[in-house]
This record gives C-alpha cells, structure tokens and sequence, in this order.
C-alpha cells in the first residue's frame, strides 16, 4: 500500500452535529440582529473582545481545556465543528484565535501549574487576549535563526530583539515570544531558544504597526528592549524552545482556518449565480468540491490528532491544498466580475477583501513552499 | 487529557471508516502475487480468465450481493476498497460492471444470478449502447433501459446482443452493444431510485478506481525519485522534484478524502442518504482535476521512460483518464454541482458541504434538480 498520507476519514455523528446547528443557530441569530457583518479572513481581520467573551460565556473558547483551568474540557473534534461554523459564518474571532488555538494547548502541555492557573481560565473566559511573537525581521521561514536575546539576569531574564507580524498585538495582553537563550551553535542550530511568556504592557515593550497593502492594521512590530522575565514566566524548558513551538503544528497547521478564510465570498458567488448576477459557471461547482473534500481531510486529521497520533504531515498537506484553495476562490470570484456590469456591494466588499488578504493566507503559518518539504520529508525524499 | 472518558467521548462524535482488515489482507497478497507473476504490459488489454478465478474462488467477484442471493454481503467500504486495490494493479477483469453495478441491477430487480460474467450497460432508445467494458467476454449483459419515464432491468443473453468490438483509451474492450428493444421492453420494472442510484454507483464506483491507481502511481513516483540518479545524486533530493511528488500526493490524499466521504455516506445509509448525489459529485470533480495534476506530473517525474510500453506507469494514468469521463464527466460533474450550489444559495451553501443536501434533513428528495 502506498504511504498513507491523510490519517482514514471519519464520519461525522449525530452528537457532534448537535453541536454544531447549536453554534450555527447562535451565528445565524448574531446576524440577523446586526451584531456583525460577515467577513472574509475575519481570523485575522475582525477583533471584537465582546463577541470572543460572549463565545466564552457560551462554552465554546478553552473547549479542550480541562474544567479544573476553567475550559469546557471537551474534545478536539467539538472544538473543530465550533471553529468552522464560526469560520464559515464570518464571524469576528481574531481576538481569541491564537490564545484559544495555540496557546491554551502549549499551556497546558508544558505551563507550570501556577501559569495554567494564571491564564487559562481567562483565555477560556476570552477575557486574556494572546499574540504570538515567532518571526523576525531576518527570521521567516527560517525559524531557527532568530535573534532575539535572552540574557540570564538576576531572578530572570532580560530579553531584546524585534518580533515582527504580530497579529493584535496593539490589542492583545500579553505574547508568547521565541528567544535565543544560548548562543547560537551552527551544528545544532535548533537548540539553545527558549519561550517566554512576555506582558506587552510591561516596561521596554514598544509596538508599532504595519500596515498591510489595503491600509488595514492587523499586522506590529514588537520591539523588546531589554524586557525583564521573571523565572516564572519561561513556558516550559529553557533550550527547548523549538521542540516545544514545533509540536504543536498540527493543531496550527491542519485547521479549518487553513480552507474557510474566503467562504463567505463563496457562499456569496453561488447566491449571485442564482440571481443571475454572475454567470452560471462550471468553476463553483469545482471550488465548492474542493472546499467539501477539504472539509472531510481536516476533520480526518482532527480525529487522529483526538487520538494522539502523529498528523504532521497530513497538517502540513491540508494547509498547502486548503490554503491555496482559499486564494483561489478568491481569484476565482475575481475573473468572473466586469467592472461596471452590475452593482453588487456585497459580492465586492468580500472579494476585495479577499484579494487583498490572499498572498498572506499561502505564507503565514509556514509558507507552502516550506510545507511542499515538509510533505516530502513525510514520503522519506528528506 | 488522555483517559478513558475521552475516548468514549471521541467515539460518540465520530464514526472510523474501514474496511474489513482480513479482506485487506486477502487481497494485498492476492493482488501482490498477482503483480509479481503477470506479463509486461501490452497495449491491448484483454480480460484475465485466470485472475478473475482466482477473485471468483475467494467470493470476491460477488463481494457486494447479499448473502441470500449467493454474494459475500460486503459492504460498499468494502467493495470500495477492493476496487482501489485492484485498480492499483491494472487487473484487467470487471469487477465494478459485474458486481457493484451488475449484480446489484439483478437484485434490486429479483432477477436470479448465475454468477456468470456480467457487463452492465445503460441503452438508448433505439436499444443501442456505447463504450460498453468488457462487453465481448460477458456471458450475459445486465441492461437499464429508461422507458417512458418506467425503468427496467434486462438479464440479455450474449448470443442475444450484437456487438462492435473496440476499445477505450486504456486499450480496454469498450464496444458497442445493440439489443433487440424486445429483450429490454420485456426486462423487470424497478422503483425509479433504482435508475437514478445507477449513475451514482457507477460515478463512485469509477472514482475508488481511480484513486486506488493514483495511490500506485505515488509509489511508483517515490521508487524512481530515490533511484533514479542525475547530477550525482537522486532526483529526489532536487526541491523541483520534491515539490512536483508533493503536488501528486496532495491531490490523491485529497480525492482519497473525497471518496473516503461519499463511500462511507453510502455505506452508512445504504444509498439512501439523500446527500449521496452532492458526495459523489464531489469525487467526481476532485478526483477528475487530480487525475490532471497526477497524470501530468509522474509522467514528468518518470521521465522520457514512463512513457514506453514495457513501464508500468501507463497501466495506470492510461486507465484514470478513461474511468474519469465514465458516469459523467468532469464538466458534467462541476456543472451539476454548480447547479446545487447555486440553489442552495449564500444561506445554505455550507449545509450543502457538510450534509449533501440543502434542505433540512426531514426533506427526502433524493435528487436536487
């Protein structure tokens, strides 16, 4: 038999469903009532710290934290099923997504029992809001190379350096960043970082913006200046800071934000052609397929991941299909429309939000090229 | 967060499709024997008597007929997985048109089944069918035949049928059979459900096949990339070529998803689910645009040697392109699920992804329009 790549599908029970027309109800309710315009990428884009609470009040942030942290302590697959009806309904999640996503489970995995205590029940509340501080400005791909320092100090560490492509971190509370806390050693350039548990308001802190090319400000540079750590406040081991940001991959990489960035466009482009506003077009019936399979893959991985079995590589291949997918739907919407044909503000908005969001959805999170390799090294080509 | 209260949890929420372990097994060493033993290829492909014993002997040309009617009672996870694994060897014998598709047509209908070879094929209105596989080597032609919005099933006897030997892309028999409108006029009536199942059943049917021949031809990639060296060291040590094999295993994991779902959706429902058309449209379309990029793609990879007659790999892309177009084609399969999109519309597109249908589930139209 061939490598396996993408762990045996899995359908979907009644239970789960259950959960999800729930969470869809409530999506559906929020919309009719005005409470938010559905967006494209909203992920990364639409940040409302009073839905991201009400999302908390109703049990679904924290949901595989276990209830002694304050989380639901419910399973990686309810966890997805209310994560993509969020997705597919545009809602505005970029408050919690990274908190709720990443550093919850990096917590609890390697947090001290005072650190669970300190942050999870309020990331599973979405009261605490988290940013994640990886990239450099010479450092992207490369992980490994980053050159934020870590000097050991009395009681802690000081820390300075530049993390770059922070998302929210203008708005966020505090940040994970990865440090070089041993000078780097070029035959094992892996070991010696650290991770830090750094409060953006804490003095030496400075944030700046980055405008992405629509004007739009998501996107800061953090400037750390010499920034005290307490001992407390080191996540895990000092030295394993890259086993520690890698293990958790999967769960960043294989998720159904990686495919529904740009679903609302879709959802829009297929009332348009039942209105006759857009053409009739074979292509939506391609996208949509595509979306659909997309879908089953990434519940496939969340169910192995559910069972602790290794999905890096069926992660990384649901992020360099759904991902692409994503951008062309919106490329796709984009060779459909004339200018000056018809009116449609709607469609327009969506899409060229979409467009412009598109070259990121391929390069955040590991860029596919990086991915493509990683696939290979899944095959034994690495 | 592991313990065994997650466990029962996880069971609750989702439902592992497999197929029969043993079966696996079986048909592993079956088809491996299979593959050390055969000739080189040849352009033309002719039916394998001795294989399709040796399949008859192990249940497995009756895999899918119920136990009653003298089949092995599996299911269409199963019968899936069998087609994959035999379609990943080229086994030049018809076990989708006697099986899957045939011998279901007799039961649905009552029909008694002698076991005999079977083709199945769907004939116009003059009583004429094309591209019918495996036609010339079938003791008996199991006929659909749409009549004044009835549907009936014919059994029609070989020496009943005239036909017009020729062959599809993959050098397989694809011939053109004419029946006497008699013999079908005179077939068994069989619910509506029954005419329009057969389209789907042989659309998934077409898309296990494929996908299986697709999982193959990765293997194959993977083999000549390690040793096949240029410029003093394997291929697939070059990014470009670790990039064109990534770009084949992504796609057939994605159609393997796609069929994976529709499968087990039609097993789980017994084709009953009225989500069935939306999920094998799904296959369709996914599996037929990765057949572009996995054809394209370990030609390149295998270079100017995959494409003469002794290599393995055109048993395989040669195959994929001709069960694509089978039950459908691709434009036929994208415009059908536009059609559902569109009616589902901005509110119910994603009802449409996740359950089939758009409609609530209390809503039993089998078919969208």
């Amino acid at each position: 038999m061939s490598p396996r790549l993408v762990p045996p599908g899995a359908r979907e029970l009644p239970a789960l469903t259950e959960l999800r027309l729930e969470v869809r109800a409530f999506l559906a309710e929020q919309v009719a009532a005005g409470a938010f315009v559905p967006h494209v990428d909203t992920w990364l884009t639409r940040w409302d710290r009073d839905f991201t609470r009400e999302l908390g009040r109703r049990g679904w942030l924290g949901m595989v934290v276990p209830t002694a942290y304050g989380g639901q302590g419910r399973t990686y697959l309810e966890r997805f099923v209310v994560t993509e009806e969020l997705l597919v309904f545009g809602a505005p999640v970029a408050a919690h997504w990274v908190g709720e996503r990443q550093i919850g489970p990096s917590l609890l995995r390697y947090g001290t029992e005072e650190q669970k205590q300190a942050y999870l029940p309020g990331i599973s509340r979405g009261e605490v809001v988290f940013g994640i501080g990886m990239s450099e400005p010479d450092s992207g791909s490369d992980l490994a190379s980053v050159r934020t320092r870590a000097e050991r100090v009395d009681g802690g560490w000081r820390l300075t350096g530049t993390k770059v492509w922070t998302s929210g971190a203008h708005e966020a509370d505090a940040f994970f960043a990865l440090a070089r806390s041993a000078p780097l050693d070029p035959e094992h350039r892996h070991a010696g970082l650290t991770q830090f548990i750094v409060d953006l308001r804490a003095p030496g802190v400075t944030i700046r913006p980055i405008l992405s090319m629509g004007g739009d400000h998501h996107f800061n540079e953090v400037h750390l200046d010499g920034v005290f750590i307490p001992d407390d406040r080191v996540l895990g081991d000092v030295g394993e800071g890259w086993t520690q940001v890698t293990s958790e991959l999967a769960y960043e990489r294989s998720g159904p934000e990686r495919v529904l960035s740009t679903f609302q466009l879709l959802a829009a482009a297929a009332q348009a052609m039942d209105d006759g506003r857009l053409p009739l077009d074979p292509g939506l019936g391609r996208h949509v397929a595509r979306v659909a399979a997309l879908h089953h893959m990434s519940f496939a991985v969340s169910a192995a991941l559910e069972k602790h079995e290794d999905a890096d590589t069926a992660a990384a291949v649901v992020k360099v299909l759904g991902t692409t997918e994503e951008g062309d739907i919106a490329d796709y919407v984009d060779t459909l429309t004339a200018t000056g044909w018809a009116l449609d503000e709607e469609l327009d908005t969506l899409l060229h939000a979409a467009i412009l969001q598109r070259p990121g959805f391929t390069l955040r999170g590991g860029t596919n090229e990086i991915l493509r390799g990683v696939i290979a090294r899944g095959l034994g080509l690495r | 967060m592991t313990g065994p209260q997650d466990v029962t949890g996880a069971a609750r929420l989702a439902a592992p499709t497999a197929p029969d372990p043993d079966l696996v097994e079986v048909l592993g060493d079956l088809f491996a024997d299979y593959r050390a033993t055969r000739t080189t290829p040849t352009a033309v492909v002719d039916l394998d008597r001795g294989l399709w014993q040796r399949l008859e002997d192990l249940g497995m040309t009756r895999l899918t007929g119920s136990e009653s009617a003298g089949g092995s009672g599996g299911s269409w996870v199963d019968a899936a997985a069998l087609l994959g694994l035999a379609a990943a060897v080229a086994a030049p014998v018809p076990l989708a048109e006697h099986d899957v598709l045939g011998g279901w047509l007799l039961q649905a209908a009552g029909l008694p089944n002698d076991g005999g070879l079977r083709t199945v094929c769907r004939p116009d209105p003059s009583g004429v069918a094309l591209n019918v596989t495996w036609a010339r080597d079938a003791s008996r032609v199991v006929a659909l035949w749409e009549d004044r919005d009835e549907w009936r099933v014919a059994d029609v006897p070989a020496d009943r049928i005239g036909i017009e030997e020729r062959r599809n892309l993959a050098g397989e028999p694809s011939d053109t059979v004419e029946f006497d409108v008699d013999d079908l006029e005179a077939g068994t009536l069989v619910p509506h459900e029954i005419g329009e199942q057969f389209h789907l059943r042989g659309a998934l049917a077409r898309s296990a096949q494929v996908v299986g021949a697709m999982e193959r031809i990765l293997e194959i990639v993977l083999v000549h990339v390690r040793e096949r060296h240029q410029f003093g060291r394997p291929i697939g040590r070059f990014q470009a070529v670790q990039h064109l094999v990534a770009d084949i295993a992504s796609e057939t994991a994605l159609a393997r998803a796609a069929t994976d779902a529709a499968v087990a959706r039609a097993a789980a429902s017994d084709w009953q689910d009225p989500g069935m058309l939306f999920a094998v449209g799904v296959t369709k379309s996914c599996v037929g645009h990765a057949a572009s990029v996995v054809v394209r793609s370990a030609h390149q990879v295998l270079g100017a040697i995959g494409t003469t007659l002794e290599h393995e790999l055109h048993t395989l892309t040669k195959p994929i392109l001709a069960r694509r177009s089978e039950y459908g084609s691709l434009q036929d399969w994208d415009e059908t699920l536009t059609t559902l999109a569109a009616s589902a519309g901005h509110d119910r597109l994603w009802t449409l992804v996740t359950t089939g249908r758009a409609k609530p589930s209390h809503d039993h139209r089998s078919h969208a329009p």
